[in-house]
C-alpha cells in the first residue's frame, strides 16, 4: 500500500513557446508537485549568429544588426557598438551628437522599463498595467519615429555621432511627455506597489543576495535591487553622463518586489536626465567626419554601457580592415538567466514565473 | 490583532485605490484607430518602401549607377545592372530591390549622393505571390513618382571620386539643383529682416 502511494519527481518543460518566458526559452523543470526541485534553462532557440555576421559586414552595416541584438533597447545596443568602434578609430563625437545620444538612450531605457512594468504584472495576473504602460511607450515610439523613421529597429546612432538631427517638433513633444510622465508613474504605483495581491506574490520571493550578484556578475537594476551600488553611468562614465545630476535607486532585500521598484524609480531618474539634456542641448554638428570606408586602427577594445537590463559590452577586434575581425557582445540577461535556477529551487512554479519576469530577461540578448 | 486589522484595512484601501485608478478610464472614449478605414499619418521620416526617384523636369531617374547603395546595403537586397556605352559612360540597366531581404535600415538612402533612392512613407505593399515582392526598375520608378523629395544642393568640391563629379555635372540632374536654392535663400532673408 505504501509503495503505491509514493511520490516521485516529474520533469516538465516550460517553453520554448510559453507566454511568460519572454521569448523562446525552454526551462526544464523537475517538480515535486508544485515545488521546483531543479530548473535547467535551455537556450539557443533564437540564435541568429549576429556576432559572426558582423565579421562579414562593414562597421556601418553592423549597426542594423545591433538593433536586433536586443530589440527593447535598440538605441543602447547601437550606442555600445558605436562606442567600441569610436574607441578603435579615435573618433570624437560632437557635443550635440553626445546629447542626442543621451536623450535617445534614456528615452529608450524608459521605454524598455515600461515594457517591464507592464509585462511583469501580466505574468502575475494583472493585465491593466500593461495597457497603461504601452500607452506611454507609444509616445516614446512616436518620438523615435519622428526622429529616425522606425519604431523598433532604429538604426539611429552612427559611428561618430547620430544619423539625423531631431526634427523641430521633437523638443516640445518630448517635454510634453516628460510633463505627464511623473503622474503616470504614480498611477502604476497606485495600481501595484501597495497592492496586497502584488505584495503577496512578490515580496520575499526570489531573493538575490549580494554574494550571488558577485558570483554571477549580475548587473543593472537586478543587481541594484540587492543593494549593490554599481551603475556604469556613475562608476565608469561613458559619453557625457558625468554632466548630469541623477540618483541611483537601490533596493534592500533583492526580491522581486525590490527589482520592480528599482526599475520604476529608474524611470524617474531617466526622465530627469532627459529633461536636463533637453535644457542643455547645444547647437552644432551632430556627427563627426568619418570616412565612408571607415577603417579603424588595428587593435582590440572593450566598451561597456549601462543598458536597461544590465551591462552591455561590445568587444571589437580590428585588423585594420573595413570590417571587424571579431565582434563579441555581452548582454546582461545571460548572467541573469544563469542565476535563476539558484533562486527558484524550493519555490512554486507560479513563483518562477514571477521571478523570471522580475529579472527582466530577454532572449535575443542571450541567444544573439 | 491590531496589526491584522491594519493590514486588512490597508489592503482594502489599496485595492480600491487601484480600482479607482483604472475606473477613471470608464468614462472616456476609446482611442482605437479603426485601421483599414482610418489610418494615422506616418511621420515625414518614416522608413517604408524603397523607391527610385525621378527628376520631374526631365523624367529621368536621378540614379547615376554609382553602386554606393548596393555596397552599403547590409542585407544584399539591392542589385544593380550597369551597362557602359561606347564612350565608357555608365548607364543604369536594371535596378532590383528584393523586399524579402530588405530590412528598411535606410543605409542606401544615406549612401546616395544624388537623391536617387529613398525610403518612402508607403508601408502597405503585400502581394499574393512572393515573386511580386522583387521590384524591378519600372516598379520602383512608378512607386517613386509621387514621393516628394528635396534635390540635393551640390557644391562641386564635395565628390571625392573624380569619375563621379563629371558624371553628375553632365546630367541634367546636377544642373537643375541650382535654381531651387535661390528662392529658398531669398525666403529666410525677408523674415530675418522683418
Amino acid at each position: 500500500m505504501a509503495e503505491e502511494l509514493r511520490t516521485e519527481d516529474m520533469t516538465v518543460n516550460m517553453g520554448p513557446q510559453h507566454p511568460s518566458t519572454h521569448g523562446v526559452c525552454r526551462l526544464v523543470l523537475t517538480v515535486d508537485g508544485e515545488i521546483i526541485r531543479d530548473c535547467v534553462p535551455v537556450i539557443g532557440f533564437l540564435h541568429r549568429a549576429i556576432e559572426k555576421m558582423c565579421e562579414n559586414r562593414t562597421y556601418a552595416q553592423c549597426i542594423p544588426l545591433m538593433d536586433r541584438f536586443e530589440y527593447c533597447t535598440s538605441m543602447s545596443c547601437n550606442w555600445a557598438f558605436c562606442l567600441a568602434a569610436e574607441k578603435l578609430g579615435d573618433i570624437k563625437v560632437p557635443e550635440r551628437g553626445e546629447y542626442l545620444r543621451v536623450i535617445m538612450g534614456e528615452l529608450n531605457r524608459i521605454a524598455s522599463h515600461l515594457i517591464f512594468v507592464g509585462v511583469t504584472p501580466m505574468d502575475c495576473g494583472a493585465l491593466t498595467p500593461f495597457l497603461y504602460t504601452f500607452r506611454e511607450r507609444e509616445r516614446i515610439m512616436d518620438l523615435f519615429e519622428m526622429t529616425c523613421g522606425q519604431r523598433l529597429t532604429y538604426n539611429y546612432i552612427r559611428v561618430g555621432g547620430v544619423a539625423k538631427d531631431i526634427p523641430p517638433e521633437f523638443i516640445p513633444k518630448c517635454r510634453e511627455f516628460l510633463g505627464i510622465f511623473e503622474e503616470k508613474i504614480r498611477d502604476y504605483e497606485k495600481l501595484l506597489v501597495d497592492n496586497p495581491i502584488w505584495i503577496a506574490r512578490n515580496k520575499g520571493i526570489g531573493i538575490i543576495t549580494p554574494q550571488l550578484v558577485y558570483d554571477y556578475a549580475i548587473s543593472g537594476p537586478s543587481a541594484r535591487a540587492s543593494g549593490v551600488n554599481f551603475d556604469i553611468r556613475k562608476n565608469d562614465p561613458y559619453s557625457i553622463y558625468d554632466l548630469f545630476d541623477f540618483d541611483i535607486p537601490l533596493g534592500t532585500n533583492g526580491d522581486s518586489y525590490d527589482r520592480f521598484n528599482v526599475r520604476v524609480n529608474e524611470m524617474r531618474q531617466s526622465a530627469r536626465i532627459v529633461a536636463q539634456a533637453l535644457d542643455q542641448l547645444p547647437d552644432g554638428e551632430i556627427r563627426a567626419k568619418v570616412p565612408l570606408k571607415f577603417k579603424p586602427n588595428p587593435g582590440e577594445v572593450y566598451s561597456r554601457i549601462e543598458n536597461s537590463r544590465g551591462e552591455m559590452g561590445v568587444y571589437l577586434v580590428s585588423d585594420g580592415g573595413p570590417k571587424p575581425f571579431r565582434m563579441r557582445a555581452r548582454g546582461g540577461s545571460y548572467n541573469h538567466l544563469q542565476a535563476v535556477p539558484h533562486i527558484v529551487k524550493g519555490l512554486k512554479i507560479a513563483d518562477l514565473v514571477a521571478i523570471f519576469a522580475s529579472m527582466d530577461i530577454i532572449m535575443p540578448e542571450i541567444d544573439r | 490583532m491590531v496589526e491584522v486589522v491594519k493590514q486588512f484595512a490597508s489592503g482594502i484601501y489599496n485595492l480600491l485605490l487601484g480600482m479607482f485608478t483604472s475606473g477613471k478610464h470608464l468614462t472616456r472614449h476609446a482611442i482605437t484607430v479603426q485601421y483599414p478605414k482610418e489610418r494615422w499619418e506616418v511621420p515625414e521620416r518614416s522608413r517604408g518602401m524603397v523607391v527610385l526617384l525621378t527628376d520631374h523636369e526631365t523624367g529621368r531617374l536621378n540614379c547615376t549607377a554609382c553602386l554606393l547603395c548596393m555596397r552599403g546595403c547590409p542585407s544584399g537586397a539591392i542589385d544593380i545592372e550597369v551597362e557602359k556605352d561606347e564612350k565608357g559612360k555608365r548607364h543604369l540597366k536594371n535596378f532590383t530591390v528584393d523586399f524579402h531581404l530588405c530590412c528598411f535600415c535606410g543605409l542606401c538612402e544615406e549612401a546616395c549622393n544624388f537623391a536617387a533612392i529613398k525610403l518612402s512613407r508607403k508601408y502597405e505593399f503585400p502581394e499574393y505571390d512572393k515573386k511580386d515582392l522583387i521590384y524591378d526598375i519600372q516598379k520602383l520608378q512608378a512607386a517613386g513618382l509621387d514621393v516628394p523629395y528635396e534635390k540635393p544642393v551640390r557644391n562641386k568640391v564635395e565628390p571625392k571620386t573624380p569619375s563621379a563629379a563629371p558624371a553628375a555635372a553632365g546630367t541634367p540632374t546636377a544642373d537643375t539643383p541650382p535654381p531651387p536654392p535661390p528662392p529658398a535663400a531669398e525666403g529666410p532673408t525677408p523674415t530675418e529682416a522683418g
